[in-house]
């Protein structure tokens, strides 16, 4: 890597090591996120994906390691981070419209008027109408609760976006609508996007980088096509199985 | 370091020219909503925004310029002309633009008189329909309860047994130690106005009587509705919430079975327990105050005991215990049923579930208390 790209870092974590008791999750683990790209995060269940987004978030705090934030840190100051939880993780006991703007409410002093016009417009882009705006979680669909995910998550404008596994739960036509949607939203916001996902197609249709987490480490990092070509062992198994053979034929076809 | 947002509105020949200083961000918008409403009809077709000088741009700061130009005079017919060089401000213009939707009329809801009597109304429809759900919930348990006796293959002695050590045995220290207090503060107060009469050998029958009959059984009764009822709720809620009622009825497991019925046997075997700890805690009590304040000695009291209050007063109190563990677990489980999807019908349901056994144990033990006097016991 060319030293003047050190500075194109959003996220750098070095030797990172997670041990829960005697059971080792992520066994000096390095990964860089280039500002602006789509990371994909993939590995078999349990690997410590999700683990990883929390503690690069600030939820929980490595074993050893070190997670810093290269460009932001250049600039002396903190990255602004929104973080979509699997789930949706939207407060029960708030309106739609009312969760976009806790955020807004906690950390700024727009006026609510306009606090709520912006909540309404993150939401939109999101891709929920007003109709959805003073319903409850719980009245929504499962896909318009991780709309809305999105929408808090975006809320006060973040420049590294986490998500964790936002398709999951999605019918096909769903998922392809809201990996369209994220693509958008990264490309026209300029966002970093952290994506955790099991979903293959996701990574071909969106993902400019996919990083694969295999025992504790990175077994593998770039883009798709070329991850797929020269993999071996369990990625290859990953890649060449038949999802992930169909999921390649549908991007490149 | 983020630069104040700020503009300038600069008069040109055409129309005026909007030009941005500083960062237009969530952070530092906030104190120039007023100043460009001022601003806002001066705007006229053909005006545009100057963005050379901008710092850092974000949605909300271009949701704000947008909606200055769509207020303005210009409207919302054509895009909003920009001049100058920005790495985003276009972009995020025409985001903000674009996915501008309808606002949404906020829900009607009814104040004053009329809300008011709307509350009401729903609050006595609900209460109507909580008593009938509980009495049904009752016959279901009951009808469950029967068919497992009748073959108690059937009974699950493992969750039996845990339940009554989590409810009932861990429950004894805080039973038979708030008796035991209420067992001195009896004795004490009535040995304070039976001196007046010279009657302060008559404490003895004040605090046995009362503990025997009332205290005991309803100390019990009230503590356990506050630790058990609450734990019921609450496991049998967080269950329902996560599907796992509904998985064990998919596979063939009767959650009345498995979950409701251990926990009223449990609860029968235990509050008997508990009720005769508290009726000897709270004696036990009364006899250090008799001893120490009125100088009636350990012996005494208990020889007075045997001599003047007789068995049917211990009877009395303690068949009540079975009747309180029924009610207490129906409402627990029926309540823990009873949780929905959300977070917060769980806190509703556990305080409710608090609320009604605690409201029920001493409704239920009135009615006792009238009929035992008419029968003279």
């Amino acid at each position: 890597m060319s030293p003047e790209s050190q500075q194109d870092i959003a996220i750098r974590v070095r030797g990172l090591v997670t041990r829960f008791g005697r059971q080792t999750v992520h066994d000096g683990l390095d990964l860089d996120v280039r500002r602006g790209e789509i990371l994909g995060v993939v590995g078999p269940s349990g690997c410590g994906k999700s683990v990883l987004l929390r503690e690069i978030v600030g939820l929980d705090p490595p074993t050893e390691g070190n997670i810093g934030f290269p460009y932001h840190e250049a600039q002396g100051r903190e990255p602004r981070m929104g973080v979509m939880f699997q789930d949706g993780a939207l407060f029960s006991n708030l309106t739609v419209l009312e969760n976009v703007e806790a955020p807004l409410r906690e950390h700024t002093q727009l006026s609510p008027e306009l606090r709520s016009e912006i909540a309404g417009l993150k939401l939109a882009m999101a891709g929920l109408g007003s109709d959805a705006h003073y319903k409850r979680p719980a009245q929504i669909s499962g896909g318009m609760r991780k709309r809305a995910a999105v929408a808090r998550a975006l809320a006060l404008d973040p420049e590294l976006l986490f998500l964790d596994e936002p398709t999951a739960g999605l019918d096909p036509i769903s998922a392809e609508n809201f990996d369209r949607m994220i693509q958008d939203l990264a490309h026209s916001l300029g966002l970093t996007v952290f994506l955790v996902t099991h979903d293959l197609d996701t990574l071909h249709a969106i993902c400019d980088r996919v990083a694969v987490l295999y025992k504790g480490k990175v077994a593998a990092l770039g883009a798709i096509a070329d991850i797929a070509a020269d993999a071996e062992g369990w990625v290859k198994d990953y890649f060449s199985g038949p999802r992930g053979r169909a999921a390649g034929r549908a991007a490149g076809g | 370091m983020a630069a104040e947002a700020a503009f300038d509105l600069i008069e040109e020949e055409r129309a005026p020219v909007l030009a941005l200083r500083g960062d237009w961000t969530v952070d530092t918008i906030a104190g120039l909503e007023s100043a460009l409403r001022e601003i806002g009809q001066k705007l006229v077709p053909g005006a545009a925004v100057d963005v050379s000088a901008l710092g850092r741009m974000d949605v909300a700061g271009a949701y704000l310029i947008d909606r200055t130009f769509r207020e303005s005079p210009v409207g919302d017919s054509e895009r909003i002309a920009i001049r100058g060089q920005h790495q985003n401000a276009k972009q995020l213009l025409a985001t903000a633009r674009k996915a501008l939707g309808e606002p949404a009329e906020a829900p009607e809801r009814w104040h004053g008189l009329k809300g008011f009597l709307e509350r009401v109304g729903r609050i006595m429809a609900a209460i109507g329909e909580e008593i009938v759900e509980t009495i049904g919930f009752f016959g279901e348990t009951m009808v469950v309860l029967g068919r497992v006796l009748a073959n108690p293959r059937r009974l699950r002695w493992t969750s039996i047994v845990h339940v009554a050590e989590s409810a009932g045995l861990n429950a004894l220290p805080i039973v038979a130690l708030l008796s035991f207090f209420i067992g001195l503060v009896v004795a004490y107060l009535g040995a304070r106005i039976l001196q007046d009469f010279g009657a302060t050998v008559f404490v003895v029958e004040l605090v046995t009587v009362s503990m025997l009959r009332e205290f005991g059984v309803v100390i019990t009764a009230v503590i356990l509705a506050g630790r058990t009822n609450s734990a019921f709720t609450a496991e049998i809620g967080a269950m329902k919430m996560r599907q796992e009622v509904d998985a064990m009825r998919v596979i063939g497991i009767d959650p009345m079975e498995a979950l409701v019925v251990p926990r009223m046997l449990a609860m029968l075997a235990m509050t008997p327990i508990l009720t005769f700890a508290a009726m000897m805690a709270g004696m036990f009590g009364g006899m250090l105050v008799s001893w120490a304040a009125l100088g009636v000695s350990p012996a005494m009291f208990i020889a007075r005991i045997s001599e003047v209050v007789p068995a049917q007063h211990f009877w009395v109190g303690f068949v009540k215990a079975p009747a309180f563990a029924l009610v207490l677990a129906t409402i627990g489980c029926k309540q823990g049923l009873s949780v929905g999807g959300d977070v917060g019908s769980l806190g509703t349901r556990v305080t409710s579930s608090v609320v009604q056994a605690i409201f029920m144990v001493i409704l239920l033990d009135a009615l006792f208390a009238l009929w035992f006097l008419e029968m003279d016991w």
